[in-house]
């Protein structure tokens, strides 16, 4: 087919499409959403027992709080990464608040490993982490995925890294409020492992979940659904 | 002097390149088409000056086409318009050279193409004597099954009802039979390698 055709069967049937919202206000929804379900979650599993004490916990509050503003930025990124044209920097936003949550959890095995020494530091297999997560972050997940794909495929790989790593910080910050396990290196190994886990694991597959249309998808999507 | 001529060209250009996507995403054909016309020789000279050996330069500046098409709803208004178009352009082009690459990874160069076809004729006296040897030797030491099913449906060229016929047995017990003499004999040609 010539170009000049090729321009002429696109334009034929140009349907009207209404332009994406800004990425921070697909963010909120998303978060609004992905919040009330792990809440619902929460809920149903029951929050921890000593749950007055941690809340009452800085160091507690900082932990959780900082897998929250990741995964809410991680949103944030997936969604600009989404966007062509938007400048590249705004794929690293979480960085700061992943950096913080890490920090917090090395902090406390820091002091873990001054008060017990190495015992302090022991790790024990808990391997409910991993299946948990995923299992809380699933619908969040889905969520975010159907979301990323309304956007264009410019950056697949970090795009399904931040959209998972959203859906998995998540989730982290949920399994806390339920799950007593709170010897940091524990919570270090086996929940930010878990979430680190995912999002390479998605990352992988960004490519083959994200990819461009081809002609023919791309005018059968004009001719069914104006967007 | 020159160069703010240049720059108000560009921001004119920018504007009206703008005021005609708006109007696409509004459902304006003519308009889009005006655009994406306008379009092609920009990216045409982005993607030749990028690869200037690409025998496929319109494969991929239609690729782009299709891409800036099904993403449009991806421009906002309020923001540049040409790092948008730009975006898309670079990326598609790199998807192209990694699809050239990979091809190009299971691709050898040779100057005289080598003899493969089945046909003796196409081969050297030698190649074929030492083939057919090699498969005679190897039916040989097949057991009675496999050799069977392979004379019936790889040699006489019965199908496999009339083989089934033939040598009274099932057409999967046949199918099972020649799967297993052609891997047996692929193993035993990888080995002798």
């Amino acid at each position: 087919m010539r170009t000049e055709e090729l321009i002429a069967t696109l334009t034929e049937n140009c349907s009207p499409v209404r332009p994406l919202a800004h990425p921070e206000w697909r963010a909120v929804p998303w978060f609004a959403i992905s919040l009330g379900y792990v809440a619902a979650v929460v809920a149903a599993m029951g929050l921890r027992l000593d749950i007055s004490t941690k809340l009452a916990d800085w160091r507690f509050l900082a932990e959780v709080g900082a897998a929250l503003a990741t995964s809410m930025m991680a949103a944030a990124s997936a969604f600009c990464a989404g966007c062509p044209g938007r400048p590249v920097w705004e794929r690293f936003a979480p960085v700061p608040f992943l950096a913080l949550w890490l920090a917090s959890l090395g902090i406390e095995c820091w002091r873990d490993w001054l008060a017990s020494g190495g015992a302090g530091l022991a790790i024990r297999p808990d391997l409910m982490c991993l299946p948990v997560i995923l299992a809380i972050s699933i619908v969040p997940g889905v969520l975010i995925l159907i979301m990323i794909r309304r956007g264009a495929p410019i950056a697949p790989i970090s795009t399904m890294g931040l959209a998972a790593l959203a859906a998995a910080a998540l989730g982290a910050a949920g399994l806390r409020l339920f799950h007593t396990e709170d010897a940091s290196i524990m919570v270090l190994v086996w929940q930010f492992g878990s979430v680190a886990l995912l999002t390479g694991l998605e990352a992988i597959f960004g490519r083959r979940i994200l990819r461009w249309p081809t002609l023919q998808e791309a005018l059968a999507a004009d001719r069914h659904s104006p967007r | 002097m020159r160069d703010s001529a240049d720059t108000k060209t560009r921001r004119d250009r920018e504007e009206h390149w703008r005021a005609l996507m708006r109007s696409g995403q509004n459902g304006d054909g003519k308009a889009y088409a005006q655009l994406l016309s306008e379009l092609l020789p920009l990216l045409r000279r982005v993607v030749t000056h990028k690869w200037p050996s690409a025998p496929d330069v319109e494969d991929v500046v239609q690729e782009v086409l299709v891409s800036l098409h099904t993403v449009r709803h991806t421009y906002d208004p309020n923001r540049p318009f040409m790092p948008w178009v730009m975006t898309i352009t670079k990326c598609r082009f790199a998807d192209a050279a990694r699809r050239r690459y990979a091809r190009s990874a299971n691709e050898t160069t040779v100057d005289v193409f080598p003899e493969t076809f089945s046909g003796d004729q196409t081969k050297t006296e030698q190649e074929t004597s030492t083939d057919q040897e090699d498969l005679r030797k190897l039916m040989s030491t097949l057991p009675g099954g496999q050799r069977q099913a392979i004379e019936l449906l790889k040699i006489q060229g019965l199908s496999l009802q009339e083989a089934s016929r033939v040598a009274g047995k099932s057409v999967a017990s046949l199918k099972v039979g020649v799967h297993r003499a052609i891997k047996a004999m692929r193993d035993a040609l990888e080995r002798k390698t």
